[in-house]
């Protein structure tokens, strides 16, 4: 079916200062009512492309076309009064609105003396519903909803606005497997009625299953466009990356040796005295990956605090390689634990500081080879080679140690973060969310790491939100719901659905099974 | 570094062009004015003695505030605690007797120990009621003042005096001149190679650091952030308190109503223009004393009147704490424009 030219971006180019070639010259175009998927490793300027289109980021050269005229939005207000509007990544929701007042935010149908008229708003936003069949009660409170639900919310204020264009930003990093289809189905639909979406994702499957059209880029060109019927997830990854990529498993059969972590009966609470974690197990051996399963939210942050010790329980215990942590200050665990937070910029470096100050934290105080002058000074020499050790057994690609550690790419600050962490040779390692905002490049070398660890008989505990990566690596699944572990499973014996059924408060404590 | 210093003399050198613009406008010579400056602050013998001696409340200080905001406490009590550490010196000076071997050392350790006290008090409050160290120092300072105007004005007064004073303290504890420049420079200099040592190349200098910039980081990363937070406290209070005990032992020798006059409240503004650095606190430290020594000989052979000084003072904040931001984004810019040029070669 031979669709109309809507969207034409032509040669843009976008550079962060100082030298980050966001965008090279980047010419795609969009068709009138078609699902178009924008794709490629992050970094690879998908997220830029379309924020340069909607008015959020400036470009540096280039011309955008709309409907065959040259237009220049320069705030997104205006993209959404043009009838473009674009889903971020995170939810930008007001908990304490109902849904139909956080739709009609911004919008709002007023009476005289700008009193807003609350029996036209709400009803408009119920006929949106209806129109589109999204299965939402206007009144809801937002806090009250599913994720899921929430962003049909966001969806459903763009269409209040009366947007032709959609524009979604990783749609489904936040939703379970089983929400994935509902959303789909939706946007299916609204394509039926002439919308034209664009879909920005890294999940290949979710990629083919629903778009017409993908343009693949990379480090910000574009690498080709076309149908998305004549392709296979193979070829879509051969692109993203400039190779093959494994897909499958390769984790080779192994029996875990000793226990080496075991949390038991974890209790804690939040300030506002809710019930964060409530009698928590967790168990790994030597030789063993344990993946912990969960919607977000249901307690795996807390879990991972309670084992950092960066905040109290009120009760249960730690133990680490026979090692009673229960109450033992953060460096005592230190020595013990090797530890990659799921927030680089926030726990797992300062931003602002060198790469080598980022790099030597906590080896400057555990080896001894950091110190010089009876443990007053700090040896920057033996640091800087420990650096250039980092660098080259983790294939870091960097400037000078000296360079600032917000230089590096997203992929390669992880890379120093994760040597810094595993050269503590800890016997237990805890991962939380370590692939995050990385590439298929980097994720793929992520895993592999793990699956070292694994074979040097290491105990790791991987939090994943991303299910795909704890069923490749992980040999167990613990699935978390509301603060509680639900349900610890082989994974060779269980399947996706499984999981996600757990996650989503299917209890199954009587054939829950420990799958040791 | 090297960008630093190059928007530092850029932004120096710039409030200079715009302080020369405001004299000719009120009708002064500008090349006679910053000559006489010059001339009283640098380039005669007593001029420099007297600015390197002023520049030791003014760099200690600055020290102790850039060392503090590095690190993450913000610690505005200096003026307090350059009073407190004054008072400790005094009483040491008043009432122990003993060689200037043994007083002298003993003086200073009575200095850093006054303005430790002080800023361990607010550190103290901090730890226990979670009190913002921010606040409670800056009302520190007001008790610290009137703390000491009490003590001078009642229990140490000096009967001969018109005016609040303690007796001179024991001649033992005064710090001799050598070569026509007080030693209290010599004990300040010291004090910043080891502020300077710590800070660089010291273990506990790379925690505070990375404390100050990311203290969730250093606390997952092993490091003890609240021992360092008390750690921080005590060395900057102790630091603003060495200022005050080096004015006394150095200067008029006894504890004199308004002695810590604005040095601390400058040497802030000068931690603030040094971005925290050690060698940047130095060397405008350095700057500010040489402006406010020159400002007094300034002011005696042309007609610029030493408020003056002031406005410079105020315009090198201004232009230099600017200038460092768009410096920056011109750097950005020019790089952004090369990498065009080289993407669609």
């Amino acid at each position: 079916m031979a669709r109309d030219v809507l969207i034409d971006l032509q040669h843009i180019t976008k550079v962060f200062p100082p030298d980050t070639v966001a965008l090279s010259d980047v010419s795609v175009s969009f068709e009138s009512g078609e699902i178009h998927a924008l794709v490629g490793e992050n970094g690879a300027g998908k997220s830029t492309l379309m924020k340069v289109f909607y008015g959020l980021e400036h470009r540096d050269a280039g011309d955008i076309f709309f409907k065959g005229t040259k237009v220049e939005f320069r705030t997104p207000r205006e993209a959404i009064a043009a009838g473009i509007g674009m889903v971020h990544q995170e939810i930008l929701l007001i908990p304490e609105y109902t849904v139909w007042q956080n739709i009609v935010l911004g919008a709002e149908p007023v009476r005289a003396f700008g009193i807003i008229n609350a029996h036209e708003a709400r009803e408009a936003v119920r006929q949106k519903i209806e129109e589109f069949q999204f299965n939402l009660d206007p009144d809801a409170l937002v806090g009250d909803i599913s994720v899921a639900a929430r962003q049909k919310v966001e969806i459903l204020k763009l269409l209040y606005r009366n947007v032709s264009v959609l524009v979604l930003d990783e749609p489904t990093a936040v939703l379970t497997p089983q929400e994935i289809p509902q959303l789909f189905a939706e946007l299916v639909r609204l394509r039926d009625k002439g919308h034209t979406i664009i879909f920005i994702s890294h999940r290949l499957d979710e990629v083919l299953a629903l778009s017409d059209r993908v343009t693949v880029m990379r480090r910000g060109k574009v690498v080709g466009t076309s149908n998305a019927s004549g392709l296979t997830k193979q070829d879509l990854a051969r692109q993203m990356v400039g190779r093959d990529v494994l897909f499958t498993s390769r984790r080779q059969p192994q029996e875990p040796g000793e226990m080496v972590f075991r949390a038991q009966r974890l209790n804690c609470s939040d300030a506002e005295h809710r019930v964060r974690l409530h009698d928590a197990t967790v168990e790994v051996r030597a030789g063993e990956i344990v993946g912990v399963a969960g919607v977000e939210g249901n307690g795996q942050f807390e879990l991972v605090n309670a084992i950092m010790g960066l905040a109290p329980m009120t009760s249960g215990t730690l133990e680490v390689k026979g090692k009673d942590m229960t109450h033992t200050d953060i460096l005592t665990r230190r020595a013990l634990i090797a530890f990659v937070p799921q927030d680089r910029g926030k726990m797992g470096a300062s931003v602002g500081a060198s790469i080598l100050e980022d790099a030597i934290m906590t080896h400057h105080i555990l080896d001894p080879r950091f110190h010089t002058w009876r443990g007053l000074g700090l040896n920057y020499q033996h640091a800087a080679e420990f650096v250039d050790q980092i660098r080259d057994q983790f294939t870091v690609s960097m400037g000078r140690s000296s360079d600032p550690f917000s230089s590096l790419s997203g992929g390669n600050q992880q890379k120093v973060i994760l040597g810094r962490e595993l050269l503590l040779e800890t016997p237990f390692v805890l991962m939380d969310q370590p692939t995050r905002g990385l590439d298929v490049g980097s994720i793929e070398y992520v895993h592999q790491l793990l699956l070292d660890l694994r074979s040097k008989k290491r105990a790791v505990l991987l939090v994943s939100a991303d299910l795909d990566e704890l069923f490749m690596v992980a040999d167990r699944i613990v699935v978390m719901c509301q603060g509680e572990v639900v349900v610890n499973l082989a994974t060779d014996a269980t399947s996706r659905e499984e999981v996600g059924y757990y996650m989503l408060g299917g209890k199954g404590a009587a054939h829950a099974e420990t799958g040791s | 570094m090297r960008k630093q210093a190059l928007s530092g003399i850029l932004g120096v050198l710039v409030a200079f062009a715009i302080g020369a613009i405001v004299l000719a406008l009120q009708g002064f010579n500008p090349v006679a004015t910053y000559g006489a400056l010059l001339q009283y602050s640098l380039f005669s013998g007593s001029g420099f003695s007297a600015t390197v001696t002023r520049a030791v409340p003014l760099i200690l200080t600055g020290l102790s505030a850039s060392i503090a905001f590095a690190s993450g406490p913000v610690n505005l009590g200096q003026p307090g605690q350059l009073v407190m550490g004054a008072l400790g010196a005094t009483l040491i000076g008043l009432f122990v007797h003993l060689s200037p071997a043994f007083l002298i050392p003993l003086c200073i350790m009575a200095a850093l120990l006054g303005g430790a006290l002080w800023s361990g008090l607010a550190a103290l409050l901090k730890r226990a009621f979670a009190m913002d160290e921010f606040i409670v120092t800056l009302m520190l300072n007001f008790i610290a003042d009137y703390f000491v105007l009490w003590v001078i004005t009642y229990p140490l007064f000096d009967p001969s005096a018109s005016s609040p004073m303690t007796r001179s303290i024991s001649t033992a504890a005064w710090l001799p001149d050598l070569g026509g420049v007080n030693t209290s420079v010599l004990v300040m200099v010291l004090a910043a190679a080891v502020c300077w040592l710590i800070m660089s190349r010291g273990r506990s200098g790379y925690e505070w650091r990375m404390t100050g910039q990311n203290s969730l980081f250093a606390r997952i990363g092993g490091c003890k952030v609240d021992a360092n937070y008390v750690r921080v406290m005590l060395v900057t209070g102790a630091l603003a308190g060495l200022a005050g005990g080096l004015m006394i032992m150095g200067g008029p020798h006894r504890f004199v109503k308004g002695l810590g006059a604005s040095y601390a409240w400058d040497g802030i503004m000068i931690a603030v223009v040094a971005n925290n650095g050690i060698s940047g606190t130095f060397l405008y430290g350095l700057l500010f004393s040489a402006l406010q020594q020159g400002a007094i000989g300034m002011e005696l052979v042309t007609a610029v009147p030493s408020e003056f000084i002031d406005v410079l003072q105020a315009v090198i904040v201004l232009v230099v704490v600017a200038g460092r931001v768009s410096l920056n984004m011109v750097f950005d810019r020019l790089a952004t424009k090369r990498k065009l040029k080289e993407s669609t070669r």
